[in-house]
């Protein structure tokens, strides 16, 4: 699988920037070699009298398509990570019109002055000069045309949707109705010229078949299922392979730990292991094997510290080369408990979850029966909320970590020792009757003045002082229970996850459920040991401005602003400044809550999931999160991370406060993006 | 053109690479092909070399921040100058000189390729691309918006043809 820059969220990096610049070098070539770089051959399309415009583009359109949908068919590339542009009617029809006309008038596109120029064109640079000036003319005119700008509802349609015909069917219409065109072009262009033309060459009658299987091909692809199978992980597969021999035989088979092994272990219950998965994300999300976490390579030391020589921590990929590789790392950094799955997911998939039916060897009865539990256990809601199942310390199996935890299930938690229950409500609240055992702590003890940025989530080291006085270790399941609030459960959240802790619920209902459903409550203060907690910072997911303003120049990420609609027009403001970030679209963080008789809750998944698919165009989607002061944010951190399934959340802590007061940051009023 | 020049590639061939470049760019980048954007880009600089801090109170340009040419579009822009050039002078065809036809006065000519500019230079960043940066990659990714984009373009290119026809005249 491909990560693009795109993808990556990296497209203003130098390297990015110099492949650019060679995609643009062998765009300027094709064009010049169409012979793009005249004028008179450009408008000669207008007045039928040279018809290669279309030629080239219908051509270059009818490549790509298939290139790129066969790339995404065979899994060279994900659909996340290339970017689609948004249909917006009202602009592109105006704009194309408009378009047309100055296409017309200067004999000129961007691309192709470009080339002209290069050329020696006085017109090309002339035609450039004017796209300049419109360009500029466009800023300044702005105010005006924004209404026409931003017309609609930016959103991702396909031509193919849009008509209702499948896709596989729509591409084959394309490729027809370009062979006839082509077709078509040659006649015209025979009448009017009389010169050499390709009418009656062998070559367009052989290209006009080439295109014909090709779309065939496509169409025969994009039909047939069963090819699925045949794709999924193969491209990794196949080197690990080759290197599995080498390696079985390097390593000391003692550091492996068999499918068979592996399985019985999981089902078996809550235990110390961590299973990691070192593959690719899409891969992670696509299939797992359940409970396992996700990893990428480059973070395993850091994440895996608080499990260094604690219980086992079990590595795998499609295959053993890069577990084995991280496994060597690990080791010699001092993880004695490190183990490989012999075979990686293949093996697993084969040995463990291949139904009997479909084995070549004798399976015995008791196995047979083993084989169908795993199955049952394993293919099970393994896809149910993708790629973010874990299991560690003291969660009860088949809860997914971090997550929403139900009042009867923590009532029959209460009591064993690797569960700490913190009560976010007020103290009087919390003295008056709280859950038994649990702890009281004021969500505003987790900031402060980061700085000179006030309430701003407090450093690693500091937040893992405050969980080794409350007798948390990496292993403790930490249950949030709030009042009315539920973004105090998520902000705790928040310290938790800087420090790498996954294994925390939030109560659905809160305390005001708990009582509500006459579960016990005492007033006694808990006996707590304090325990060290490592220090160790994972955060990967708070930004500072600068990430959200590189975001927002390039488009690279989609900025929900979570505050009350009043903030975000900016008819109200407590800030330096009214408004919001411009491009950022508003999602007030109460929309995701419901209040019902007895408590405020999630709103249902499948109720988040239809709202969020509106504003959200992939789950890979890099998006940003903030409200005033990160509070509000991390409560739709939370629904898109953990309970919606969103990979690519970041959360800018210091939110409105600091874009407001810092001058030099674009500020937008008003309802629109 | 010079007499030594050689033939245009096979049109549909010459498509072909284009497709080929397209796929390419979006297994690296990610993103399609565009031009326009780069063009806008060098503007906002333009624009705010003049004038700095009216540019960076606009709306539109100011988004782009201190720096609007640290774009992956203002490269690649600069990529397909260098191109054509290359192929410009591989192929025998750098000349200096304006295109249009011998009955048309140079200053038509001009006049024309400069309101044909300013109208698309504004066009493209109404409908935010232009013939590369969003009829032939959107189109390419059989985006809705992109495909009415394209034929809103040919449909007013062939209605106003006729009226700026004279400039090719021989």
């Amino acid at each position: 699988m491909i990560d693009t820059f795109f993808g990556l969220g990296q497209l203003d990096s130098s390297r990015a920037l110099f492949m650019s610049l060679v995609i643009g070098i062998l765009f300027g070539i094709v064009l010049e070699r169409a012979g793009f770089g005249s004028s008179r051959r450009l408008s000669g399309v207008f007045y039928f009298r040279d018809m290669a415009v279309i030629k080239v583009m219908f051509t270059g359109m009818i490549t790509a398509i298939i290139g790129i949908t066969l790339s995404v068919r065979f899994g060279l590339i994900s659909e996340p990570s290339i970017y689609l542009m948004p249909t917006l009617y009202k602009a592109q029809i105006i704009g194309g019109l408009l378009f047309g006309i100055g296409f017309v008038t200067g004999g000129w596109c961007p691309g192709t002055a470009a080339v002209g120029a290069a050329s020696g064109k006085w017109d090309a640079v002339v035609f450039l000069g004017g796209a300049i000036g419109g360009s500029i003319f466009f800023n300044e005119t702005y105010a005006w045309i924004k209404g026409v700008y931003e017309a609609g509802n930016p959103h991702i349609a396909f031509i193919y949707q849009s008509i209702g015909m499948p896709k596989g069917w729509f591409i084959l219409f394309f490729v027809l109705t370009g062979i006839l065109v082509f077709w078509c072009v040659e006649l015209i262009e025979k009448k009017r010229n009389q010169t050499h033309n390709y009418l009656h060459s062998d070559f367009l009658k052989q290209f006009s078949f080439v295109l014909l299987v090709a779309g065939f091909s496509v169409f025969m692809f994009l039909g047939d299922p069963s090819s699925d199978a045949k794709t999924t992980g193969s491209p990794s597969q196949s080197v690990d392979t080759s290197e599995q021999v080498l390696l079985t035989q390097i390593e000391n088979a003692l550091d492996h730990m068999d499918p068979e092994d592996l399985a019985r272990r999981l089902m078996a219950g809550p235990q110390d292991l961590v299973l990691v998965d070192v593959r690719s994300e899409p891969e992670f999300l696509k299939f797992h094997i359940k409970t396992a976490r996700h990893i990428p390579l480059k973070d395993l030391v850091q994440q895996l510290e608080p499990y260094r020589n604690k219980g086992l921590i079990v590595l795998y990929s499609n295959g053993m080369t890069h577990p084995a590789q991280a496994r060597d790392v690990l080791a010699r950094l001092g993880f004695g408990n490190v183990y490989l799955l012999t075979d990686g997911l293949d093996g697993f998939i084969k040995r463990c979850l291949r139904p009997v039916s479909l084995r070549s060897e004798p399976v015995p009865e008791s196995a047979a029966r083993e084989i169908n539990q795993w199955r049952q256990f394993f293919l099970t809601s393994a896809s149910a909320p993708a790629g973010k199942a874990f299991l560690a310390g003291a969660a009860p199996s088949g809860l997914p970590l971090p997550g929403i935890i139900d009042s009867q299930r923590l009532s029959s938690l209460l009591g064993i020792p690797d569960l700490r229950v913190i009560d976010l409500r007020s103290q009087p609240e919390y003295n008056t009757r709280h859950i038994p055992g649990s702890l009281a702590l004021n969500v505003e003890s987790l900031r402060g003045n980061i700085k000179g940025i006030p309430s701003c989530l407090l450093p690693a080291p500091l937040l893992a002082g405050h969980l080794s006085l409350m007798g948390i270790q990496p292993r403790t399941l930490v249950v949030m229970v709030c009042g009315d609030k539920v973004q105090d459960a998520t902000l705790a959240g928040m310290a938790l996850e800087r420090l790498g802790h996954a294994n925390y619920a939030v109560l659905a209902g809160g305390f005001l459920r708990w009582k509500a459903m006459g579960l016990p409550t005492d007033t006694l203060l808990p006996q707590i040991k304090i325990t060290p907690y490592p220090e160790a910072d994972n955060d990967q997911f708070t930004i500072d401005y600068k990430t959200v303003l590189s975001h927002m120049q390039n488009k690279t990420a989609l900025i929900i602003d979570v505050r009350p609609q009043a903030y975000y027009t900016g008819e109200k403001s407590d800030e330096a400044r009214a408004g919001h970030i411009p491009g950022a679209v508003n999602r007030p963080f109460d929309l995701d809550t419901v209040k019902s008789a007895d408590a405020v809750e999630f709103k249902p998944v499948s109720e988040l999931t239809g709202a969020y698919e509106k504003i959200i165009p992939s789950k890979a989607t890099h998006v940003i999160v903030h409200c005033r002061t990160g509070h509000q944010a991390s409560q739709t951190f939370f629904v898109l991370k953990h309970l919606l399934g969103y990979s690519r959340i970041l959360w800018y802590d210091a939110g409105w406060t600091e874009w407001a007061s810092r001058m030099e940051l674009p500020v937008k009023t008003g309802i629109t993006p | 053109m010079n007499s030594s020049a050689k033939p245009y590639m096979n049109p549909y061939l010459a498509g072909v690479c284009l497709g080929l470049v397209l796929t390419g760019s979006f297994l690296i980048l990610g993103t399609g092909l565009g031009a326009s954007s780069g063009i806008a880009r060098i503007a906002a600089a333009i624009q705010a070399w003049l004038l700095p801090e009216h540019t960076a109170n606009t709306p539109y340009f100011g988004a782009w921040g201190k720096y609007p040419l640290d774009y992956y579009l203002v490269y690649m822009f600069i990529g397909t100058i260098i191109g054509g050039l290359i192929s410009a002078v591989g192929q025998k065809r750098l000349s200096f000189q304006l295109e249009k036809g011998k009955q048309c006065s140079s200053w038509k000519r001009i006049s024309f390729a400069l309101i044909g500019g300013l109208i698309v230079g504004y066009a493209s960043r109404l409908a935010q691309g232009c013939t590369s940066g969003q009829a032939l990659t959107g189109g390419a990714l059989l985006l809705t918006g992109s495909l009415v984009f394209l034929i809103c373009l040919f449909a007013s290119g062939y209605a106003v043809a006729y009226v700026v026809r004279r400039q090719w005249d021989d």
